[in-house]
């Protein structure tokens, strides 16, 4: 499976500087990139599949794998590993985060963008109906921020039957509490977990990114992100490194092919340093017995391993 | 509670200490109360306990209808309410007991990520194999769930109430998940939790914290309660080091009840650890 770029990822459509306005979306993107992955990224937008398809959606020899959460264990099975590094502490650190986001931010997420009247008549509404092909812009919209009401109350509201209004200023409030939380975790490293990202850099970037990115009318999630600088400048910078050419597949190849010609020359190097001791040592008297312990190649690949790793 | 309700009730709470009175409410132990609410009631009495604040269990039979969020448990406390364990928390902080005060900003996170973890997969794993495993649903949890009603209204309460749930499973993307896929979830909770808790007496080394209230709570009625297979707690058997944590709060925070236990109101349910 690896480079041949045979899965089609359907995923809703990117614009606001974004590869995808959709939380879940961008989430499999991202990682993708992190990981390495090639997938050729299909855009759901102005096809029936706005409607019929669970997105996102990735499909492979005829079978199709839905979820983020199930996206990221197929690509982990088939080698695409982001998260190859972590020890089991941060393995478990990062399914502790991901359910944070879940059940803290992310009602507050689906209300801003779905159940806000402003925001959602002004931004969301005329985005994916003039995404969604005739007559299904009609239809799509308000099927997606139905999902979206009924999940928030039957989450979070207290009883069954409970309004929307009762619940607001708790989702609200959990949400800024999550957001300070992040920012404390973080703190001034690059990524979650040193200069790599993860699989918990991908879920951040995902949910914060469309509320760093959006112009939301009301937005006073959006207020709080603004004043957390360093997850605006995390966003921006998963932006800049891993999709500076939104939505091309090449986008990461460039960062690899610079990789790899690093790797080359430092390959080079060693080599170029071990014939010379080498000769060093057939020069010397007694190069036979040397030889035998086989001294120089030894050093010299530890320290071809140790600069390879940053790359 | 709205927020300025909330700010309100801090306000008072912060006024007055502790009474000696303060009372827990929860469903009636022996025949009615149900897995997910057992634990989350013995979560809140951990911390409690933990705190070294006293209060009275108190099981009444419509406990999740006196509750003002129509969540068990709930604490009376002065002329106070206040359900569940996160607000609990919160008013118990007011009054100026907290455990988690000697945390950094990080570690706050930490806890408050990995409460979360556990309300996100075990709350949810109880819940789902209570009312929508139909051997279990059938067999115990409606029966036990409308136990002090009388026909038709048991039927009435018990299928509205596992409608409810699995609406809400519906909503979250776990309806079409299957048992073992659920198990599987667990397992997965478990282990990050033991690899979080490695040899350190608590999640945060020496002191506990409301996060080890919690998964006490969930842990320990997951361990000693009967449900129509073992699976569940053979999962969590496979983690030696949750298991020793289970017996050191039971040891530290809940020994002195089996000295006193027909004194009884306190805590006396199913069969302990040891």
């Amino acid at each position: 499976m690896r480079g041949q770029g045979a899965e089609p990822l359907l995923c809703w459509g990117g614009d606001w500087d974004l590869p995808s306005v959709h939380t879940e979306s961008l989430i499999v993107l991202a990682y993708a990139k992190f990981a390495g992955a090639k997938l050729t990224v299909k855009p759901v937008d102005w096809t029936w599949r706005t409607i019929t398809a669970v997105i996102p959606q990735l499909n492979y020899e005829c079978s199709s794998v839905t979820e983020p959460t199930q996206i990221l264990n197929f690509l982990r099975k088939n080698r695409f590993n982001a998260d190859y590094e972590l020890s089991a502490k941060q393995g478990a650190d990062t399914m502790a985060y991901i359910a944070l986001l879940e059940e803290k931010l992310q009602p507050a997420l689906l209300h801003t963008f779905w159940v806000d009247a402003e925001n959602y008549s002004s931004l969301t509404k005329p985005w994916f109906a003039a995404h969604s092909p005739f007559p299904l812009g009609f239809f799509v919209p308000g099927r997606l921020a139905g999902a979206a009401l009924s999940r928030i109350l039957l989450t979070k509201a207290e009883a069954p039957l409970h309004s929307i209004t009762e619940v607001e200023g708790k989702i609200y409030s959990d949400a800024k509490e999550c957001l300070n939380l992040l920012s404390h975790r973080l703190g001034t490293s690059l990524y979650f977990f040193g200069n790599a990202p993860t699989s918990l850099d991908a879920f951040v970037f995902g949910y914060l990114a469309p509320l760093h990115k959006a112009s939301l009318p009301s937005g006073q999630l959006q207020q709080h992100l603004k004043q957390l600088h360093n997850l605006c400048h995390f966003c921006s910078t998963i932006l800049q490194n891993y999709f500076t050419e939104a939505g091309r597949p090449h986008s990461n190849q460039d960062a690899v092919d610079a990789n790899l010609q690093k790797l080359t020359q430092l390959v080079n190097k060693e080599s170029n340093l071990i014939e010379k001791m080498d000769d060093n040592l057939r020069s010397s008297p007694q190069h036979r017995l040397n030889r035998a312990h086989r001294p120089a190649p030894k050093p010299s690949f530890q320290t071809a391993g140790r600069n390879s790793t940053p790359a | 509670m709205s927020l300025a309700a909330e700010a309100f009730v801090s306000q008072i709470a912060a006024a007055e200490p502790w009474p000696q009175n303060a009372t827990l409410y929860q469903p009636l132990r022996e025949d009615q109360i149900l897995l997910s609410d057992c634990a989350s009631s013995l979560a809140v009495q951990a911390y409690l306990r933990m705190c070294g604040l006293p209060v009275r269990v108190c099981c009444r039979a419509n406990a999740e209808y006196m509750s003002p969020s129509g969540k068990v448990p709930f604490i009376h406390v002065g002329n106070q309410v206040v359900s569940e364990l996160g607000p609990i928390v919160q008013f118990t902080k007011a009054k100026g007991h907290s455990l988690s005060d000697g945390l950094d900003d990080v570690q706050r996170a930490e806890m408050k990520a990995y409460m979360e973890l556990v309300n996100n997969m075990l709350l949810t794993a109880e819940l789902y194999i209570q009312w929508c495993d139909d051997t279990t649903a059938s067999e115990i949890t409606r029966q036990r769930y409308s136990s002090p009603y009388s026909w038709p209204l048991n039927h009435i309460l018990a299928y509205q109430k596992q409608w409810e749930v699995r609406r809400k499973m519906n909503a979250i993307g776990w309806a079409g998940k299957g048992l073992e896929q659920v198990y599987e979830d667990v397992s997965q909770c478990c282990q990050a939790l033991s690899q979080r808790l490695g040899t350190q007496p608590f999640f945060f080394n020496k002191q506990p914290t409301e996060l080890d209230a919690l998964v006490f709570g969930h842990l320990f009625t997951i361990l000693t309660t009967r449900l129509t297979t073992d699976e569940l707690s053979e999962r969590i058997k496979s983690c030696s080091n949750l298991l020793s944590f289970c017996r050191r709060i039971e040891q530290t925070y809940f020994e002195e009840d089996k000295d006193s236990q027909s004194a009884g109101s306190q805590y006396s349910r199913g069969p302990s650890l040891f």
